[in-house]
């Protein structure tokens, strides 16, 4: 995170500042946005149209093009290379307008209606209207759609009747949003919902035509045939699960003329040594470096890291391991740790060590400032200390009346939470002596499932976030919460987060803003979880290449403002 | 090849010359070559007829062939590193040094001579860069004999910790194969008919199933470890072998000795056992050192599902694979385990051969 | 004859129903879900189980299996490649791997045929102990080692061949995973067939053939590589299976749209359609070779056949 360049001016700033004009965030992140806008900027002026396309490196494999039904960062990155939803994220992630021309919020913030532009057409000829949006939403809420990322519209955005329909009480034509006319899309709120507007450009909110869906039958999003593009880009080759597909420049967009790339090249590696080597061919414009290969490519000035939003944290099992229900062992496991050994000199990928519940750089406040920016404000609770650790430690042992601990500890069988697990057992090991970690490596599908059933003891485990709130990390943590993985209750807290979400605070972005530094603060006292470290991907990028636009949230990358040169 | 002829036609040609060398285009006998050496002292002591016991033939015969003998040599090498190289210096297997990790391999005494002495080339995207982490970091008393790895690990200890659990590894493989694997063929192939019928289709469908789906089961009902391990390479690995013990049988089992065997009243256990086993050891111990490495690999495979050897424990295919990653950054620190894996099976074949040629009946009477 | 390759074929027809069986019983057994995503919630997984009809009982799930399948349907993925009808994934990747796999078969075998004559011929030679050396190296190199520094050397420094499969050079792309591919079935193909060779020269037709007169090639090819064929048939036989069926880490390496990586990828994740269809097409290609193997015995060795008949 050399450059910081992932500070992100946050959505809410653009809802608290709900004027007439739709876009108000933009200017509270000059000083930020560093490479993003700046350069994009200079470029545009430039009439050097590129010729050239963008050869991006994958890690994985698309899952789906269906906006509604994908949920991983690769797939929302290349559906949102073809489509637009109503709002784009900027380059310092902030929601700016794209589909929708303007909007306005009501008084009570629960009602918002947004003007859809004249001249946004998909790529088949027909213009992109309401009722798009409306075939979209619905969808994402459709029980015999099976959504996964259904409750972006019934938790988290609180569109009224959403909760219903997915559970299958009402029906999908009842969802809170019409279509006033073609271009006029109206949004009913259960509650006001501060950072909604941040929320229309996840894929989830994206539109899809109707009449176009319903001729793909059941291949809709697996060709270049049967997907429509109202973005950038169109798709000129791609077929499921494809290691190498390609997009190109749509003349019909919108905003075509800010567009420089003639197209873009996907290219799926997973062997991060085999990216590189193609990378120094010049196969590829931008791609990922494994933590290993940092020796390689440290004095190399187009190395660099960037946030990608996961924090990984280890959560202990207090519902039914005794010895872990006491906190004065939680609190000596928590100082053993040594975050910042554990990012400088294992993964090396320029992720952060993180001592708070909610990570930085991803959530903004009213005044403008990150809500994690200060690491240290809970040092007194979470911080590296082996003296504090031991008495922490002696003062569990005299509380439980053992000497020796054992615990399992449940990790992914991916290569960076293997090292950070080997790591961590070593730390808590020495640090605490008679304390003995066993590793137990597992599929991620077979660890999240043994969590959820509370089948384990401690578990490496992350989090990312799904819209720019801290609200997204510390709704996990109330009682009865699927992600409470430690079955951890605490009545104070689950109040503070009830009210913030949809309680009194709702409206009152001070307010709200303490209250969530009050509940963060609760869960690291008690050492709910032991966050490590904040997510970061290293990347090479040619050096030619500039303006493309990083985010932890959502969409990763985007290109719209990317230019290669020569 | 020719000698081995010769060694046959000289009995029944003996009085031929001329035969002999129209058989042997390539080279020119004389009748001299078929005159009795003057050896009366030598083929007074007639080991190949003499009265004693098979195994001891098998030893005399092993212990003649100098290959076999080194490989077994080798084979006790490997296996004394394995439970001594560990406890030769002064690190373990999971013992961390986050400040010296990554260093290139040195050793007292050689460093002297330019080599192994802690300096490394990395070939970065800006160029080559020569380094001596060792110097760099003021580390002067600290000797890394192979390097160390990622976490500041010593490659020399873990390989030889991970040497000992391949090499139990190996061992249970080999009896997986000769007791499982190879019964099943030769009965499947000696009885035939409707028995081999329905032991063919029951290793179809064993085989059928990928051995990961099968080996991902078994998360289920066992931990992570050693027994784990055998128990995985029990239910996938002797289907090669009882293939090939299932052709070999049909090959001979129709030959002439079986027949006489059969009519000599000889129960089916015994003709499978004592008159084909000795006939096609040959092709079960090549099948058995195959099956060696592939368990060996297996093992690590096994970790995708979380059933290979629990990290920071390591075998040499968990080692391969973790430090395959380094590959191209620090390519010393994959060779130590391919070297010792590669010395492993190389040692292992010439036993093999060694073994092979010992145990066939057929070379007595050479 | 004919009767009994008519027996063997109806015979491994059931086998195959046999297998698909005991995969669905499997995938029911096998720990994890398809839908165990940390966003999922135990509402909306229920759903999706609803959606994909994985509610229902086993027996109702294989018979709709079996009937999708006679109608060339046989599902689609749930979470790899979420809704892709596998019939098409298939489709498209299949013979990319059975491409790949093919050229690793035919040059791992015509290799190990080669160095294992010359190691039987020139036994106890130089000749013989390079040929055990290399292919020693060959079964206790693993191919993703052997396919990394293929690729730094002939795909990065001297730039022969392209480091990554393209659907613009196929046969170019193929070359380095092929070699990759092939060295573990040109060791095991070079040590069966020097194994078997040595046998087969040591045997008494042998002789006779040399008494009779019959020397070099034709010696070598018509009389003792047929007699050894039949194990090293036998050995060859599954290594075709497993390579024209994609390897994981090779596909990776050289990021090959086969179905190796696919599969693994959906037993980890568990999808279990992809798994089954994957599975079973292994199962029918495996069982098709033995079949075909069983036939062949016969044709090489004519005592087998006459056993059969007699039995």
């Amino acid at each position: 995170m050399k450059n910081a360049k992932s500070v992100l001016a946050f959505a809410m700033a653009a809802a608290m500042a709900v004027t007439a004009t739709g876009c108000g965030a933009s200017g509270s992140s000059s000083a930020a946005g560093s490479t993003g806008t700046a350069e994009a900027a200079s470029t545009e002026a430039s009439t050097t149209a590129s010729s050239s396309a963008l050869n991006v490196m994958l890690e994985t494999p698309v899952q789906s093009l269906d906006p509604q039904v994908a949920t991983d960062g690769t797939s929302f990155e290349v559906i949102a290379d073809f489509t637009d939803g109503l709002m784009q994220m900027d380059a310092d992630g902030a929601a700016v307008p794209a589909c929708a021309e303007s909007y306005e919020v009501s008084e009570d913030g629960k009602t918002y209606t947004f003007h859809i532009r004249d001249d946004a057409t998909w790529s088949n000829g027909d213009p992109v209207t309401a009722n798009d949006f409306v075939f979209g939403w619905q969808r994402a809420v459709d029980p015999a759609t099976a959504s996964e990322y259904s409750y972006m519209l019934s938790d988290i955005g609180q569109v009224v009747n959403a909760a219903d329909i997915i559970a299958g009480t009402k029906d999908v034509s009842e969802l809170g949003v019409t279509a006033v006319d073609d271009k006029t899309l109206q949004v009913q709120l259960n509650v006001p919902v501060s950072y909604f507007l941040s929320l229309m450009y996840f894929p989830t909110f994206y539109p899809v035509n109707q009449e176009f869906y319903e001729s793909c039958a059941d291949t809709f999003g697996t060709s270049p045939e049967t997907v429509l593009s109202n973005g950038a880009f169109t798709l000129t080759s791609y077929e499921p699960a494809a290691t190498a597909f390609t997009l190109e420049k749509n003349e019909s967009y919108y905003d075509a003329d800010k567009v420089q790339l003639s197209g873009l090249n996907y290219q799926v590696i997973q062997d991060s040594q085999q990216a590189l080597m193609s990378y120094q061919t010049g196969a590829l414009d931008i791609t990922l470096v494994n933590g290993e290969q940092v020796d390689q490519v440290k004095d190399d000035p187009s190395f660099d890291s960037r946030g990608a939003g996961y924090l990984w944290y280890i959560s202990p099992n207090m519902g039914s391991v005794p010895e872990l229900a006491n906190e004065n062992l939680r609190l000596a496991m928590t100082f053993a740790l040594d975050r910042e050994s554990i990012c400088s000199d294992v993964l090396k990928d320029g992720s952060t060590a993180t001592f708070t519940a909610v990570p930085p750089q991803f959530a903004t406040g009213p005044d403008g400032s990150d809500f994690s920016a200060d690491q240290t404000k809970y040092s007194d609770v979470c911080a590296y200390d082996p003296d504090k650790a031991l008495s922490y430690y002696e003062a569990a042992k005299q509380e439980l009346g053992v000497d020796t601990f054992e615990f399992d500890m449940v990790v992914d069988s991916d290569d960076a939470p293997q090292k950070v697990a080997q790591v961590v057992k070593e730390q808590l090991e020495t640090t605490l002596p008679g304390m003995t970690i066993n590793l137990v490596i597992e599929p991620k599908k077979q660890r999240v499932e043994d969590m959820q059933n509370g089948n384990f003891e401690l578990g490496l485990t992350r989090w990312g976030p799904d819209y720019a709130d801290p609200m997204t990390y510390l709704s996990m943590w109330t009682t009865g919460n699927s992600n409470n993985y430690g079955l951890w209750s605490n009545a104070d807290y689950d109040a503070i987060i009830e009210s913030c979400s949809t309680g009194d605070l709702c409206t009152d972005p001070e307010g709200r803003w303490s209250a969530m530094y009050d509940a963060e603060k609760i869960v690291l006292d008690e050492a709910v979880i032991f966050p490590l470290y904040t997510q970061c991907n290293a990347e090479m990028i040619n050096p030619n290449v500039t303006g493309i636009e990083f985010h932890p949230v959502a969409l990763n990358r985007v290109y719209k403002n990317a230019v290669k040169a020569g | 090849m020719a000698q081995a002829a010769a060694a046959r036609v000289k009995i029944d040609t003996l009085h031929d010359v001329a035969a002999v060398n129209a058989a042997f285009p390539d080279h020119t006998f004389t009748e001299k070559d078929f005159q009795l050496k003057a050896n009366a002292d030598d083929i007074q002591i007639d080991t190949n007829f003499a009265s004693q016991s098979f195994w001891k033939d098998v030893r005399i015969r092993f212990f003649r062939k100098k290959s076999a003998v080194f490989g077994l040599i080798m084979i006790v090498v490997i296996t004394l590193m394995a439970i001594l190289g560990p406890s030769m210096n002064e690190y373990t297997y999971s013992g961390q040094e986050l400040s010296q990790k990554n260093l290139a391999p040195r050793i007292p005494v050689i460093e002297d001579l330019g080599i192994f002495d802690g300096s490394e080339t990395i070939a970065t995207t800006t160029g080559t860069r020569t380094t001596n982490q060792y110097e760099e970091k003021g580390l002067d008393d600290v000797y890394y004999w192979f390097g160390s790895d990622n976490f500041g690990r010593d490659i020399w200890t873990r390989t030889w910790e991970g040497a000992r659990v391949s090499l139990i590894i190996a061992v249970a493989a080999a009896v997986i194969d000769m007791v499982i694997g190879m019964s099943y063929g030769l009965i499947s192939g000696y009885f035939g008919g409707k028995v081999d019928m329905l032991m063919q289709r029951f290793l179809e469908i064993a085989n059928g199933i990928p051995r990961l789906v099968i080996c991902t089961l078994l998360l289920l009902v066992l931990q992570p470890g050693i027994l784990t391990i055998v128990f995985a390479l029990m239910l996938t690995e002797w289907v090669g072998m009882s293939r090939i013990a299932r052709a070999e049988m049909l090959k001979l089992k129709a030959q002439e000795f079986v027949l006489a065997s059969r009519t000599l009243g000889a129960g089916s256990f015994f003709i499978i056992f004592r008159e084909v086993l000795p006939n096609i050891i040959g092709p079960i111990i090549t099948q058995v050192m195959f099956s060696i490495p592939t368990a060996i690999f297996t093992e690590a495979f096994l970790s995708f599902v979380g059933l290979g050897i629990p990290v920071p424990q390591c075998s040499l295919g968990s080692l391969i694979n973790e430090l395959y990653n380094s590959f191209t950054t620090h390519p010393y620190q994959i060779i130590p385990p391919i070297a010792v894996m590669v010395l492993l099976m190389l040692s292992f074949n010439l036993v093999a051969d060694g073994l092979r040629e010992a145990l066939d009946p057929k070379m007595k009477s050479m | 004859m004919k009767k009994y390759i008519l027996k063997r074929i109806l015979t491994s027809l059931f086998t195959l129903l046999a297998i698909l069986l005991v995969l669905f019983i499997l995938m029911k057994l096998m720990p994890g879900s398809p839908f165990n995503d940390e966003k999922l919630t135990d509402d909306m997984r229920a759903a999706l189980y609803a959606k994909y009809g994985l509610d229902q009982p086993v027996i109702v799930q294989f018979f709709k299996y079996v009937g999708g399948m006679l109608r060339g349907d046989l599902g689609v993925s749930y979470n790899i490649s979420k809704n892709t009808p596998i019939s098409q994934l298939i489709q498209t990747r299949l013979p990319i791997s059975i491409q790949i796999g093919g050229m690793a078969v035919l040059l791992g075998a015509v290799v190990g045929l080669v160095l294992g004559i010359i190691a039987a011929l020139k036994r106890d030679t130089i000749w013989d102990t390079l040929a055990t050396i290399i292919s020693v190296i060959g079964v206790s190199v693993p191919s993703y080692v052997f396919a990394l520094g293929l690729s730094y050397a002939f795909g990065f420094r001297l730039q022969w061949f392209p480091m990554l499969f393209t659907v613009n050079d196929i046969t170019g792309s193929s070359v380095l995973p092929s070699i990759s591919l092939s060295m573990f079935t040109m060791a095991s193909i070079a040590r069966f067939t020097r194994s078997e060779m040595l046998e087969v020269l040591d045997s008494d037709y042998m002789l006779l053939a040399e008494s009779k007169g019959i020397s070099g090639p034709a010696l070598i090819f018509r009389h003792a590589l047929r007699n050894a064929l039949i194990p090293i048939i036998t050995v060859l036989a599954p290594l075709i299976v497993d390579l024209m069926t994609g390897s994981l880490v090779v596909e990776k390496i050289f990021a090959i749209p086969g179905v190796g990586s696919l599969l693994v990828n959906a037993i980890q994740s568990n999808d279990y359609n992809v798994v089954i269809s994957l599975s079973f097409i292994y199962s029918a290609m495996y069982i098709g070779i033995m079949l075909v193997v069983d036939i062949l015995y016969g044709v090489i060795d004519p005592r087998i056949r006459l056993s059969k008949e007699g039995n």
